[in-house]
């Protein structure tokens, strides 16, 4: 079970308002993803649920049980930190020992959880080193299998992959999400990077300055953002915003149309532009495209084999049913 | 740039360096030794013969040295102890969010700066003086006959007074030490559901124990060379009750104008440092390259 409500929580330091009255309901089993432009406060509403700061109001509820008052070792919640946070005076063994031993677990259990965890995170071969003799992914995984001994109620990761290079970063994240759907606990993951947000999640919560801007499944927030900052949060590269008589035309304020939904033309379009840089990614290639009227630069995402360069004239065509309008406010206009 | 040239300048630069402090340690070293097989008084001036290893004979024999020499483990032990123990309770209470902390710590580090006889007379006479000290008016307040602590109880006194001075020492090493301890361990262990005792035992002990280590080194050092607490507060005694090593030389040299014996003693007590430091090398030193 791992059910987490938050109930009209604020967090307060001193007289700076970090989080706003806020309500959230998080399902047992759901894979969770924080999102949001750094001080956003994904770390402080993560460290809330665990416990390791005070709520300044509100309750939070785990599992049906109020657990506002209690201390983070109470709630049944473990945490991988963004450091790792390993003891760095004990074995790896000892590491992952270490919440079974606080916990009284007896030694044989300990040994037969162990050895699981460390079969599961192919950590075998290094139980017996120190954490200051493992690479970074060996040491995230230790920190994971610390978290997974415990059999708790929910996993908090906090950017637990920041500190990995690109490659092994995305080796992490599909171990990860192999360890969600093996499980099936619950699980709230805070990060600033979309990608990660979009591959893992099964829920996506985007916050901005303590408040919830939209939540849903990564698919709704690409599809039907709520509003302008979810559009260009959401999706990379990021949504072209067109502000203007543009706009008007199609009775909005401000209009968005994703990379990937603009087509391009060296001969005939609805709107004519310059190429400035372009990227080949071999499977892709995206155009930044100067000179179009529409603002400063839009983005376009065409296939790999597409032969135009710098300099180009090119015509753009958005498709018409993929086009997002929102009004003054920067609301969603359905 | 290391070549055969620049090496060979580097040596003639330095050297200067190098003969001024081997000479700074082995002039006076090898007088001592030299001096040690003499019989040397002031007080019979004429020949000093060469008498082996009689002065030794003598030191070993003093009914001072066996008292002396538990003296001053006790002295060493007991100091260490109390630094060590108080310094780790300080450092955690100096390490948290308190109002006015730069004062406070200022405050803690401020016996250092107090040069010891002068602590060591602020103690026996403001303190630990049965008719003017502190202490025997507290006694008295309360209706208990004041305690003599300088006869009573002489090296305790001299314990508690050595560990005043050197507890700012301790407190300030392991203060800085704390300070680096990364706070997301300990909040990872509170998650992992360990107690304060827990999370005092299994990681801020651990993480202190390099500090600690350099903390008993250099103090042992020191401590074993104690002379003027214990000549401004005790002399020595009663009787012995209160000599260590240091002061058992001084006592033979200046106080019988025996150089011989004097040297003697300086030499044993260099020896037994050594054997000290070999060990405290040896048994926690491993700590310092892990
Ligand atoms: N202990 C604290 N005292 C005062 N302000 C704090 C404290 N901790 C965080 N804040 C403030 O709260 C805000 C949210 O911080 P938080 O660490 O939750 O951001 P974040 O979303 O995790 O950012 P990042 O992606 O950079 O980690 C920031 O503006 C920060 O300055
Ligand atoms: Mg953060």
């Amino acid at each position: 079970m791992g059910q987490i409500i938050l109930d009209q929580v604020t967090k307060s330091f001193g007289d700076v308002n970090v989080i706003p009255p806020l309500d959230l309901a998080i399902e047992d089993g759901e894979f969770t993803v924080f999102v949001g432009p750094s001080g956003c406060g994904k770390s402080t509403l993560l460290r809330l649920i665990a416990g390791l700061e005070d709520t300044t109001s509100g309750h939070i509820r785990i599992d049906g049980r109020d657990a506002t008052e209690l201390p983070p070792s109470k709630r049944g919640l473990a945490m991988v930190f963004q450091s790792y946070a390993l003891y760095p005076h004990m074995t790896v063994r000892k590491n992952i020992a270490f919440p079974m031993k606080m916990a009284g677990v007896d030694k044989a259990e300990q040994k037969k959880r162990i050895d699981n965890a460390a079969r599961a995170l192919n950590l075998t071969d290094y139980l017996d080193r120190r954490p200051g003799q493992l690479s970074g992914g060996q040491r995230q995984r230790v920190a994971i299998g610390r978290a997974i001994v415990r059999e708790p109620a929910a996993f908090l990761f906090d950017e637990p992959l920041s500190n990995l290079d690109a490659a092994l970063r995305v080796g992490m994240r599909l171990e990860i999400g192999e360890l969600h759907n093996r499980l099936k606990t619950t699980m709230i993951y805070v990060t600033h990077d979309q990608v990660e947000a979009m591959t893992m999640a099964d829920k996506i919560v985007v916050l901005r300055a303590g408040v919830i801007e939209q939540v849903g499944s990564p698919l709704e927030l690409y599809k039907k953002p709520r509003n302008v900052f979810v559009a260009s949060f959401i999706g990379s590269p990021k949504m072209n915003l067109i502000e203007g008589a543009t706009a008007a035309e199609h009775g909005a304020t401000t209009i968005g149309v994703r990379p990937e939904h603009i087509s391009v033309s060296p001969t005939e379009g609805m709107w004519k532009g310059r190429i400035g840089v372009a990227e080949h990614l071999g499977s892709d290639t995206f155009f930044h495209v100067h000179d179009t009227g529409l603002a400063d630069m839009i983005t376009i995402r065409a296939g790999g084999e597409i032969d135009l360069h710098h300099g180009d004239t090119v015509y753009l065509t958005p498709t018409p049913d993929k086009i997002h309008r929102f009004d003054q406010q920067g609301l969603r206009v359905a | 740039m290391a070549t055969q040239h620049s090496k060979t300048a580097a040596r003639w630069m330095i050297s200067p360096a190098v003969i001024m402090l081997l000479a700074w340690m082995i002039i006076p070293l090898s007088l001592t030794l030299y001096f040690s097989f003499l019989r040397y008084n002031l007080l019979m001036p004429g020949t000093n013969p060469f008498v082996g290893f009689e002065n030794y004979e003598y030191f070993f024999t003093d009914p001072g040295f066996q008292a002396a020499l538990i003296n001053t483990i006790l002295l060493v032990v007991g100091v260490l102890i109390i630094t060590v123990v108080g310094g780790i309770a300080f450092a955690i209470l100096l390490d948290q969010p308190i109002k006015g902390q730069g004062i406070v710590r200022i405050l803690v580090i401020a016996p250092f700066f107090v040069m010891p006889t002068v602590s060591a007379l602020v103690w026996k006479n403001m303190f630990m003086n049965p008719v003017s000290g502190i202490f025997g008016h507290m006694a008295k307040s309360i209706g208990l006959a004041p305690f003599d602590f300088l006869s009573q109880a002489p090296l305790a006194s001299i314990i508690g007074i050595v560990s005043w001075q050197w507890l700012p020492f301790a407190t300030l090493i392991l203060l800085t030490a704390m300070q680096s301890l990364d706070q997301e361990q300990l909040e990872a262990a509170e998650m992992d559901g360990a107690s304060w005792w827990s999370r005092f035992w299994y990681i801020m002990l651990p993480h202190l124990s390099r500090a600690i280590t350099v903390v008993i080194l250099i103090q042992t050092i020191f401590l074993l060379s104690i002379f003027a607490e214990i000549l401004v507060t005790t002399n020595g005694g009663p009787g012995t009750a209160s000599t260590n090593l240091t002061y058992l030389i001084y006592a033979q040299s200046l106080l019988q104008y025996d150089v011989g014996l004097g040297s003697a003693g300086g030499v044993v007590a260099i020896i037994l440092a050594n054997i000290v430091a070999i060990f405290l090398m040896r048994m926690i030193g491993k700590n310092l390259d892990a």
